[in-house]
């Protein structure tokens, strides 16, 4: 069964349709990217799919199961995690404290002291500050706790919504590798990228969306060698 | 004189706990969904009618007259009444209006405050006039000499003022180390994020509503028992002190809240005594105070200027 | 690798039908039967016995059967509303649906409201259902009837009202104008009126003016659906200046009117100073948006000046001066003081500014209360203010014109026509000029507005002052009509109640707020059964109108945007982020 279905998603701000037609699928254990220019409608696909909006017609199901009618807090609970763009962070708490809250849903505290130990494994920085407040952070660090918050709640599917943005390029390696550590955990990734190149070459599938419609699809490699994409998307980065 | 002085910082504790013990709700509630829930004074006061009815109407005459029995009944009842309130409201009146433009829960608050005031006084029984509140704790004063007069302290003054810090200290602790109190302070920083967290923002606010109003409760009760009689105007006042109070601590922040109701007391209670116009124009004070606080200093003594809404 | 191509979904509007959806085919005859139980209802005994207050009104006991047919108040509206639900059903009209629904309402509210007051008053069901013997099922048989009509015309779908492009010559549709406004005239002074003036004297005086509202209402429904009020709106849209000028002759004409009482134009004169304070109070809140909640403050500076200027002998200053300046003396004072309160909102905002005109509010009236600088009088207030005089004759007597004898209380009344209808003038005015649109501009968008260009600081402080200067107006009249000026009447509760006038009207529109004053005034005075719960019904108004209609009566185009509730707020940051070009180059490598 396809783990996650999006079909023929339309989602509106007020009178403005911000999505108009978006459709695709995630299957389990995949890195699947969603790109697209600024103002696509990826941010708003993802803000759906987690429950932050409700789409005016479309579907979206999880293991065949339709969730676009559950409040977030449920979709949570379903083990779907979403790391919103722009970090969003709680920047007047601890990073233990923000990490601990993404495990609210949690009651198992041994289990909670092991992924926090975990996510300081994986970034080392976190846990030397972990007793600072997380709005002092830089930029980076501030995207690790952010996927760190995410896996939190040991998500069956991981949503990040421009995990490079505003990064310089050392730390988006990190970033990009950490995500493929995470797949091959078995965590499944739905990444939202404006960096076109990582993200395809990342991908095992890729979508692209283009005034609120999917309007290409193909596996990572396959995109970056279209032609339509490089000029796009990509821009002289590769043409060169 | 001093014992003048000392009577006067002593009035002035005195409401000035009862006043952050109420702050706490306005700036807990203010904190989380920025509305300034004018019925919080009205919680107050029916907490105090609550426990009151509780006290006419259910308690037999033996319990009556042990204040070991009657005083944590009393309080209980108050704290339930309040709560009950607080969360209806927050049910009916506001959470419908959760997306909608600032101005209406703002004005529906009023709605309500006026609402549950008429509601008492239409329907309690002699809440046209003042009521006698039953003495709920050792009755009597403690007097200290102090060169040449004394100063008073009512035993209930004491129990009410400890009884406001050990739950303004509860209640810190429970928003900085508990699991809900976490949420309810990423609900108040991000409430879209929150809900990504698993964090189901209806319950949490309501949840503060909640603890806004046991507090309100509670204080209501002891207000009766330190003040001796109540009437349905406790509310708006005593609101209207406490939302000063939780400004000018910083709003959102709980120990702001209890030094700003401090603050407010003994501004009330020393204004009363030595400025211009006497106690007449205590009140007066206190809103000069609040206006230059919020021209000057919007984000109050612990307010975090990032806090502050523009 | 696919291509996908898919026309945008675009969703249907279906006809919203919902659960009646089976009764569709039965419209007309839905209709036609409730409008025959409407009548049928009216033709009935509506109570078994002679009630403990005397006789219901328009003979609803069982005396009507001495007198069958004679029907009248009540029962004749339901007749009309029936009768007219049958023709309706049976002639071909647009909207029909909606202009019969409208009447149903009309119908329910008639039957209930009678219905509930006999039971009421009569001490039970026994008083509309059997007694002796004897059934009056006519309130039973009316409210089925009101049911039947709005099913029957919900069934069938309801279709906006009609729009009529009916353009006449200028003659005809001045004299359509002229009509139309002494309807309106005619009809207001029968609102006021009917069922007299409550008391002991008159049991039934809430009773019927309830009914007779929901008449009206029921009435005004149906021809709004039928699309005559729109033509006649669009009309005087047309003629605009004739129209403003017919309708102040109106509303000056309403004491020639069956409203013509000593009473009525005292009522009349209140409401005049409420709506010209709430007119101000709409420039502050409704246009620039900025919230104030001591606002009656002005009210009573106005009213304060003028006492003390008056000659009253409690006054501190002692000197008397023609009510002309006073006017303007009272508007500059509270225009002051507006600036003054005005002024924290150079770096105060939102909320906090509420708060803080709630503290100035709240110091006004404990001053005055303790009778600052002797000005007040205090808890004693300056009572025996004089009345306005002009050419020798006291504002407070009765007018004799020829054969013409109006009641004391018209010169005031014909005074605060003119002070509310020149209140309207500025305000209409300032709305469209370029200092409204800037206040318009700082409401939707305070930093927007400053980038523009639009200085924000003094344009604040200007609404704050010009809004208390009509309020100070206001106030130099209502000392003189009161003849007192007591802090009592310039409370917390009073500036809520202005607030509550503004929003209830519609914010930022001009007849709003008139139009919200009158309510809240009117209301309390033909509903003194109720003067105990009034302020307890007008706290659950409040919430009930922030709830259903927060945008009020007469919603004002711009704002009606802002007011409703929002689907889901918009994302906090733009779609995507910014393209980050070195960073795809890195990546690559």
């Amino acid at each position: 069964m396809t783990f996650l279905e999006v079909r023929d998603l339309t989602v509106a701000y007020g009178a403005i349709q911000a999505v108009r037609g978006v459709t695709f699928t995630v299957e389990q254990g995949q890195i699947v990217s969603l790109i697209g220019s600024n103002g696509a409608g990826k941010t708003t696909t993802l803000r759906t799919i987690s429950g932050l909006l409700r789409p005016v017609s479309g579907e979206v199901l999880l293991n065949g199961k339709p969730i676009h009618q559950l409040p977030a807090h449920e979709i949570l609970g379903l083990g779907v995690a979403h790391s919103p763009e722009g970090r969003r962070l709680f920047a007047r708490m601890t990073v233990e404290e923000n990490l601990r809250l993404g495990a609210y849903t949690r009651t198992d505290e041994a289990g909670i002291r092991e992924d926090i130990d975990r996510v300081y494994d994986l970034f080392p920085v976190l846990g030397e500050r972990r007793r600072n407040k997380a709005g002092l952070f830089s930029g980076g660090e501030q995207q690790m706790l952010a996927i760190g918050r995410a896996l939190m709640s040991r998500p069956k599917l991981l949503m990040l919504d421009e995990p490079s943005m505003g990064l310089s390029p050392i730390m988006t390696q990190k970033i990009f590798s950490t995500v493929r550590e995470l797949q091959s955990e078995g965590t499944t990734v739905l990444l939202v990228e404006q960096n076109a190149l990582a993200a395809l070459a990342l991908s095992d599938h890729a979508y692209v969306i283009d005034l609120g419609r999917t309007t290409l699809s193909g596996t990572g490699h396959e995109l970056l060698a279209d032609h339509r994409v490089q000029e796009a998307y990509l821009g002289e980065g590769v043409a060169s | 004189m001093l014992s003048t002085l000392l009577s006067q910082i002593v009035n002035g504790l005195v409401l000035g706990s009862l006043i952050g013990l109420i702050a706490l709700g306005y700036t807990m509630v203010y904190g989380i969904i920025q509305l300034i829930n004018f019925a919080h004074g009205e919680v107050f006061m029916v907490g105090a009618y609550g426990a009151l009815a509780m006290f006419t109407y259910l308690l037999p005459t033996f319990i009556q007259q042990q204040w070991y029995f009657a005083l944590p009944l009393l309080l209980i009842a108050g704290a339930v009444v309040s709560v009950g309130v607080a969360v209806a409201m927050e049910r009916f009146a506001y959470r419908p209006l959760r997306n909608a433009p600032k101005l209406a829960p703002l004005i529906t608050s009023l709605g309500v405050s006026i609402a549950l005031q008429e509601v008492i006084r239409v329907f309690y029984p002699g809440a046209t006039a003042a009521i006698p509140f039953p003495n709920i704790f050792i009755p009597g004063t403690w007097t200290i000499s102090v060169g040449d007069g004394v100063v008073p302290i009512k035993y209930s003054g004491i129990l009410l003022v400890v009884v406001a810090l050990v739950l303004a200290y509860a209640l810190n602790m429970f928003v900085e180390r508990s699991r809900m109190g976490r949420a309810m302070r990423a609900t108040s920083q991000d409430r879209d994020v929150a809900r990504l967290m698993g964090i189901n923002p209806d319950r949490v606010i309501v949840l503060t509503f909640a603890l806004g109003a046991l507090l309100a409760g509670i204080g209501g009760v002891l207000y009766g028992g330190f003040y001796t009689n109540i009437n349905i105007d406790i509310g708006f006042q005593n609101g209207i002190f406490a939302f000063t109070a939780a400004v000018l601590g910083g709003i959102g922040n709980i120990r702001g809240a209890v030094v700003g109701g401090l603050a407010i007391g003994l501004i009330k209670s020393l204004a009363g005594q030595y400025m211009p116009g006497g106690s007449a124009y205590d009140y007066v004070w206190i809103f000069v105070v609040l206006i230059v606080v919020l021209v000057f200093r919007p984000q109050g003594f612990f307010g975090e200027t990032e806090r502050v809404r523009a | 690798m696919t291509t996908i191509e898919k026309a945008p979904s675009q969703a249907l509007a279906e006809p919203p039908r919902g659960r009646l959806a089976a009764l569709a085919p039965y419209t007309s005859v839905l209709r036609i039967v409730g409008g025959v139980l409407t009548l049928v209802g009216a033709f009935l005994p509506w109570a078994t016995f002679v009630l403990n207050d005397g006789p219901y009104p328009e003979g609803a006991t069982l005396e009507f059967f001495s007198e069958p047919f004679g029907v009248s108040g009540f029962r004749l509206h339901l007749v009309l509303l029936g009768l007219a639900s049958i023709v309706v059903a049976l002639v071909p009209v647009a909207a029909k649906g909606r202009i019969v629904r409208g009447f149903g309402w009309g119908v329910i509210a008639i039957s209930i409201v009678n219905g509930l007051y006999i039971t009421v008053e009569g001490g039970g069901f026994g008083a509309i259902t059997a007694s002796d013997g004897t059934a009056a099922f006519g309130a039973f048989v009316a409210l089925v009837g009101g049911v039947v009509l709005v099913v029957g015309a919900t069934a069938g779908g309801i279709d906006p009202p009609t729009h009529w492009d009916l353009k006449l010559g200028r003659v005809v549709e001045w004299l359509i104008l002229l009509v139309a406004y002494a309807i309106v005239l005619l009809l207001v002074a029968a609102v006021l009126t009917s069922g007299g003036q409550g008391g002991a004297a008159n049991p039934f005086s809430g009773a019927v003016f309830l009914s007779f509202l929901g008449a009206v209402g029921g009435a005004i429904a149906g021809l709004h659906a039928s699309g005559l009020l729109g033509w006649i709106a669009r009309m005087s849209e047309r003629h605009r200046i004739y129209s403003v000028i017919v309708l102040l002759l109106a509303a000056l004409a309403l004491p020639l009117t069956s409203a013509g009482t000593e009473y009525w134009m005292t009522v009349a004169a209140n409401i005049g100073v409420y709506a010209a304070t709430a007119i101000g109070l709409n420039i502050v809140v409704g246009l620039a948006g900025l919230l104030d909640l001591g606002y009656v403050a002005f009210l009573g500076i106005g009213a304060f000046v003028a006492a003390n200027l008056s000659g009253a002998a409690a006054s501190v200053v002692g000197i008397e001066l023609p009510f002309p300046l006073v006017l303007v003396i009272a508007a500059v004072v509270a225009g002051c003081f507006g600036a003054v309160v005005g002024s924290p909102t150079l770096r105060v905002r939102g909320d906090y500014l509420a708060i803080v005109t709630l503290a100035f509010g709240e110091i006004f009236v404990r001053s005055a209360q303790n009778n600052i600088g002797g000005l007040t009088g205090g808890s004693n207030s300056i009572p025996n203010i004089p009345p306005v005089e002009l050419f020798g004759k006291g504002f407070n007597e009765s007018v004799t014109i020829g054969a013409l004898n109006l009641p004391s209380g018209v010169l005031y009344y014909v005074l605060i026509v003119l002070i509310v209808a020149a209140v309207m003038w500025v305000f209409g005015n300032l709305k469209n000029s370029r200092l409204g649109r800037a206040w318009i501009a700082i409401r939707e968008d305070e930093d927007a507005a400053r980038a523009m260009g639009i200085r924000t600081g003094p344009i604040k402080i200007l609404a704050f002052l010009i809004g208390a200067m009509l309020a100070g107006f206001a106030g130099a009249f209502f000392a003189h009509k009161l003849g007192t000026a007591s802090y009592e009447s310039f409370r917390f509760l009073e500036s809520v109640t202005l607030l509550a006038a503004v929003i209830l009207g519609g914010m930022g529109t001009i007849p709003g707020a008139v139009l919200g004053a009158s309510v809240l005034f009117v209301l309390p005075e033909k509903l003194r059964e109720f003067a105990d719960y009034r302020l307890l019904l007008f706290g659950l108004a409040l919430v009930l109108i922030m709830r259903f209609r927060p945008q009020g009566l007469v919603p004002d185009a711009h704002r009606r945007a802002e007011l409703a509730p929002e689907s889901e707020a918009p994302p906090d940051h733009p779609d995507d982020g910014p393209a980050g070009g070195t960073t795809v180059k890195a990546a690559a490598t």
